[in-house]
C-alpha cells in the first residue's frame, strides 16, 4: 500500500521510467539471447480490470482493487497506474505503484463523478488500461437538512423578541405568579418603549436600509429554496460550465448545477450559520463578561487574562488551524468553531458596562436591602447591558457571515452544503472569470457585501439608539 | 513620583505580555493535543520498509511516553529556544527558518498596507467628522460600510481581474503583475538584490497591499469619524469656538490631539483583522509569505509549520497592542499621571 505524497511524485515518475526502460533492454536483451527472434514479436498487451463501478456517499473512502492479466508467458506485471480525474477537469491526482490496490480518500465536498483510469504494464513495456467510475452522493439528510427551517424561525424569534419575551418572562417570574396591576403596568411599559425604540430604528436613515437589507433576504432565505428553478443536489454532468442561457440565467458550475438556484439555497445557508453562530458567540461572552466584571478580583484577572490570550490569536488563523485539524467538517463543525472563537470581543464589552452598572447607586441601594449576588445581576446588572450586547449579536452576525466564507473559500468548506463561501471556492479552483463564467463569482460575492451592510447598518444604528452613552449626540 | 508609577506601568505591560505568550503556547500546545491523529504516524513514511523500533525510537526522541505536564514543559523550553522542529516536507527544513523567512514578506505587505491605511483612513475619517453631515461625510460613511463588509479575498479576485486585463478592450489600462513577489521568469528564482529586482519587487506589491489596505481603510475612517464626532460634542471644543478659532484651528489644535488615542488602541486591535485579511490576500496573488505557507501547509498537513504559525500570529498582535500602550503612555498626559 502506497500514500499519496505529491512531493515525491516526479522523482518516483523519473525512477518508474528508468526501471521500465532498463526491464525493456533488459527483456529485449534477454529475448535476442535465449529465444528466437520471432518470441520478441509474440508478446501481447496485458489486460487491465479497474473493477466494477462504485457507488459512495460523501466522506467515504474507497478500496481499487484492480487486476490485471498477461497472455502472453514470462512476463509479469510491473506496475498499476490509477488515474482520477475529477469531473471532466484536468487530472486531479494520479498515483504510481506496483499494488492493484489502492485507497482513495474521498476529500471532495458535494456530489461528484470521478472517473477512475487503471493502466497497467507489464515487464516488456506494453500498457493497457480500463475505466471506472466512482459515483459520490450527497451524504443522507443531516439533522440540519431536516429543521433548517425551524433553526431559522427560533434565530428570528429570539432576536427580534428576545427583549419582549424578557420583560414578560421577568414581570411573571420575580413578581407573583399571578398578574397583578403593577406588572401588567410594567408590561405595557416596556412594551411601549420597544415599541418607541423599533420607530426610532425605522426612522434612522441606516436603521431603514438595513430593516429593508433584512426583510429582502430573510424572505429569500425561506422561500429561496422553493423559487429556485433547479435542484442544486443533482448533478448534470452533461451541462457543466454552460455560460449563460435563458433557461440557467448565470450558467452552470463544474457539476452542472444552475449557478442561480444555488445562489438562493445558499442564501439559506449562510444567515443561518452566521446568526447561530452570533448567538453562540454573544451567550458566551455575555456570560463570561458579565461573570467576570461581577466577581471581580483574581477571578476577573484570571479570566481576562485568558480572555487576552483568545484576543491575540487572529481570529482567521485561529479557526483555520482548528478547521484542519479536525479535518472532514460539516456545517454544525463550521458554526461551532466560528461561535467558540468569536467570544472574547463580547465578554471585553460587557464586562467594562458591568464594571460601570456595579458601581452605580441604585446596586448600593439594592445591595443594602440585602439583594442577593444572583438577583442583583438578574434584576439590575444584566437589563442595563442588555441594549448592548443585543446590537453587539447583530454585528456578530455579520462578522460571522463573513468568517464563513473566508473559512469555506480557504478550502474548509463544510462537506455536502452550498453556501455562498463554498461557491465562490469552487469558482475560483474552476478560475470561472476566464470561462466567462462572471456571476458565479460576482453574484455570491455581491450577496455577502450586502447582506453583511444590512446587519452592520442594523448593529450601528441600534447601537446608536440603545447605547446611552452614544444617545446625546 | 510620577517617573516612578510610569516605569511601574511598563513593568506591568511587559510581565502580562510574556504571561499572554506563554499562555498563547499552552492553548496551542493544548489545541494540538487534543486533536484527533498521531504526530508520529503522519512524520514517518508509509512503506513497507516500516520499522516498529523506528517509532519507539521517535516517540523517546520527542518525549511523547512522558506525562502531559513533561511534555508541556518541553514544549515551552523548545518554543523558547526556537527549536521549533522541521518540516514534514520533503526538503525537512526548520521550522523556525521557513517561518522567519516567509515572515519578512508578510511583514513588507501589512507595514506598506499599514501605512496607506493610516494616512487615508484617518485623512478621510477627519475630515468626514469635520464637514459632519454634509455630502463628504455622508458619501465616505457609504462608502466605507460597502467596503468594510467586503470579503477581502472577493475584493482581491476582483482586483486582479480588472488590472490584469484589459477591460472592455481599453487598451491604456494599467496592467499588473497577477502573483508573485517579482518577476521569477527574468531574474531567476534565487533571489538577488538589485536595483531591477528591487524595482519589480514593488510593482508586485502595489495590487496586494492596496487590496488590504482598502478594508481596513473603511474601518479606521469609521471609527475615526466617530471618535472626532465624540470629542467634537464636549465642551472644551464649545469653549474653543466660543474664543473665535475657526473650525480647522479647532479640529487641529483640540479635537485631534484628543481623538487620536482611542484611534491608536483600536488599530492596535485591529492587527488581529490585518493579520487575517493578509492570508486571504497572499493566497490570491499567490504572495510568498506567513499566509500563503499556511494554506499550503494546510493542504500538505505540516503540522510542525501550522502549530507555530498561530503561536506567530498571537505573538505578533500581543506585541502590537504593547507598543500602542507603549506610544499611548507617550502622548497621552492623562495616563501617565494615573
Amino acid at each position: 500500500m502506497h500514500s499519496y505524497n505529491s512531493h515525491s511524485k516526479p522523482s518516483s515518475m523519473r525512477a518508474v521510467i528508468a526501471v521500465a526502460f532498463i526491464a525493456v533492454l533488459a527483456v529485449g536483451f534477454a529475448g535476442l539471447m535465449v529465444a528466437p527472434a520471432e518470441a520478441a514479436y509474440m508478446q501481447e498487451a496485458p489486460v487491465a480490470n479497474a473493477g466494477p463501478d462504485v457507488n459512495i456517499t460523501v466522506g467515504q473512502t474507497v478500496q481499487f482493487d484492480g487486476s490485471a492479466s498477461v497472455p502472453s508467458e514470462g512476463a509479469t506485471i510491473f506496475n498499476y497506474t490509477w488515474n482520477f480525474t475529477i469531473f471532466a477537469g484536468t487530472p486531479a491526482r494520479q498515483m504510481y505503484g506496483v499494488n492493484p490496490s489502492y485507497t482513495f480518500d474521498i476529500t471532495v465536498s458535494g456530489a461528484h463523478l470521478v472517473y477512475v483510469n487503471l493502466t497497467v504494464t507489464d515487464s516488456a513495456g506494453l500498457n493497457a488500461s480500463d475505466e471506472m467510475s466512482v459515483f459520490i452522493r450527497e451524504k443522507p439528510p443531516t439533522f440540519f437538512d431536516k429543521y433548517w427551517l425551524e433553526i431559522f424561525l427560533i434565530c428570528i424569534a429570539s432576536i427580534l423578541l428576545a427583549r419582549p419575551v424578557y420583560s414578560v418572562a421577568k414581570s411573571l417570574i420575580t413578581h407573583e405568579p399571578i398578574v397583578t396591576e403593577a406588572s401588567r403596568e410594567r408590561y405595557r411599559l416596556t412594551f411601549k418603549k420597544d415599541r418607541k425604540i423599533f420607530y426610532q430604528l425605522i426612522r434612522n436613515p441606516m436603521g431603514a436600509v438595513g430593516v429593508v437589507i433584512l426583510v429582502f433576504f430573510a424572505s429569500l432565505a425561506i422561500l429561496g429554496p422553493s423559487l429556485a428553478p433547479y435542484d442544486v443536489k443533482a448533478i448534470d454532468p452533461a451541462n457543466a460550465m454552460e455560460l449563460p442561457t435563458p433557461e440557467h440565467w448565470m450558467g452552470t458550475d463544474n457539476l452542472g448545477i444552475d449557478i442561480f438556484s444555488e445562489l438562493l439555497y445558499g442564501a439559506r445557508t449562510s444567515i443561518v450559520v452566521g446568526m447561530v453562530s452570533a448567538i453562540i458567540a454573544s451567550f458566551l461572552g455575555a456570560a463570561v463578561g458579565l461573570y467576570s466584571g461581577y466577581v471581580g478580583g483574581w477571578k476577573d484577572e484570571v479570566v481576562m487574562r485568558l480572555n487576552d490570550i483568545v484576543l491575540s490569536i487572529p481570529w482567521l488563523v485561529l479557526m483555520i488551524v482548528v478547521a484542519a485539524l479536525l479535518g472532514q467538517i460539516d456545517l454544525t463543525g463550521i458554526i461551532l468553531i466560528i461561535g467558540l472563537t468569536g467570544w472574547s470581543t463580547t465578554a471585553r464589552m460587557v464586562r467594562a458596562q458591568v464594571l460601570s452598572i456595579r458601581e452605580r447607586q441604585y446596586v448600593e441601594r439594592a445591595r443594602s436591602i440585602g439583594a442577593g449576588e444572583m438577583d442583583i445581576i438578574r434584576r439590575h446588572v444584566f437589563p442595563n447591558t442588555f441594549p448592548l450586547v443585543f446590537a453587539n449579536t447583530i454585528l456578530t452576525v455579520a462578522v460571522s457571515i463573513l468568517s464563513e466564507a473566508t473559512l469555506s473559500f480557504l478550502g474548509l468548506r463544510p462537506v455536502g452544503e452550498v453556501t455562498w463561501g463554498t461557491m465562490l471556492s469552487f469558482a475560483q479552483e474552476a478560475s470561472a472569470f476566464q470561462i466567462g463564467l462572471h456571476w458565479w463569482i460576482l453574484a455570491p460575492g455581491l450577496c455577502i457585501v450586502i447582506v453583511v451592510l444590512g446587519f452592520t447598518l442594523l448593529g450601528y444604528a441600534l447601537d446608536e439608539i440603545l447605547n446611552p452613552k452614544l444617545r446625546h449626540r | 513620583m510620577a517617573k516612578r508609577s510610569f516605569r511601574w506601568i511598563i513593568a506591568k505591560r511587559i510581565i502580562n505580555v510574556f504571561l499572554t505568550i506563554v499562555g498563547i503556547m499552552i492553548l496551542n500546545f493544548f489545541l494540538i493535543h487534543l486533536m484527533p491523529g498521531d504526530p508520529i504516524t503522519n512524520m514517518i513514511p508509509r512503506s513497507p520498509k516500516f520499522d516498529v523500533s523506528l517509532k519507539w525510537e521517535l516517540q523517546e526522541k520527542f518525549h511523547l511516553n512522558d506525562s502531559m505536564p513533561e511534555q508541556l514543559v518541553w514544549y515551552l523550553y523548545n518554543a523558547f529556544t526556537l527549536e521549533w522542529g522541521t518540516s514534514y516536507m520533503a526538503n525537512k527544513r526548520p521550522v523556525f527558518d521557513i517561518i522567519m523567512s516567509d515572515m519578512r514578506w508578510t511583514m513588507l505587505l501589512v507595514g506598506v498596507s499599514t501605512f496607506i491605511t493610516l494616512l487615508l483612513g484617518m485623512a478621510i475619517g477627519a475630515y468626514a467628522a469635520y464637514r459632519r453631515g454634509g455630502a463628504f461625510d455622508v458619501g465616505s460613511t457609504a462608502v466605507s460600510l460597502f467596503f468594510y463588509g467586503m470579503p477581502v479575498f472577493w475584493l482581491a479576485i476582483l482586483l486582479q481581474i480588472l488590472f490584469t486585463t484589459h477591460p472592455l478592450g481599453i487598451s491604456w489600462w494599467p496592467q499588473l503583475p497577477a502573483g508573485g513577489y517579482y518577476d521569477t521568469d527574468e531574474f531567476g528564482a534565487e533571489l538577488k538584490w538589485t536595483f531591477p529586482v528591487v524595482l519589480s519587487m514593488m510593482e508586485h506589491l502595489i495590487l496586494p497591499s492596496i487590496t488590504l489596505a482598502i478594508g481596513t481603510v473603511a474601518g479606521v475612517s469609521l471609527v475615526m469619524r466617530s471618535s472626532l464626532v465624540d470629542t467634537m460634542t464636549d465642551d472644551y471644543i464649545l469653549t474653543a469656538k466660543a474664543k473665535g478659532l475657526t473650525d480647522y484651528q479647532v479640529l487641529r489644535h483640540h479635537a485631534l490631539p484628543n481623538g487620536l488615542p482611542p484611534m491608536i488602541a483600536l488599530i492596535a486591535m485591529d492587527v488581529a483583522f490585518i493579520i487575517g485579511g493578509a492570508y486571504q490576500v497572499e493566497y490570491i496573488f499567490n504572495y510568498p509569505g506567513i499566509g500563503w505557507r499556511t494554506i499550503k501547509s494546510i493542504g500538505d498537513l505540516d503540522f510542525p509549520i501550522l502549530q507555530f504559525i498561530v503561536v506567530i500570529g498571537g505573538v505578533a498582535v500581543v506585541i502590537a497592542n504593547f507598543l500602542s500602550d507603549l506610544v499611548l503612555i507617550y502622548i497621552d498626559p492623562r495616563i501617565k499621571i494615573s
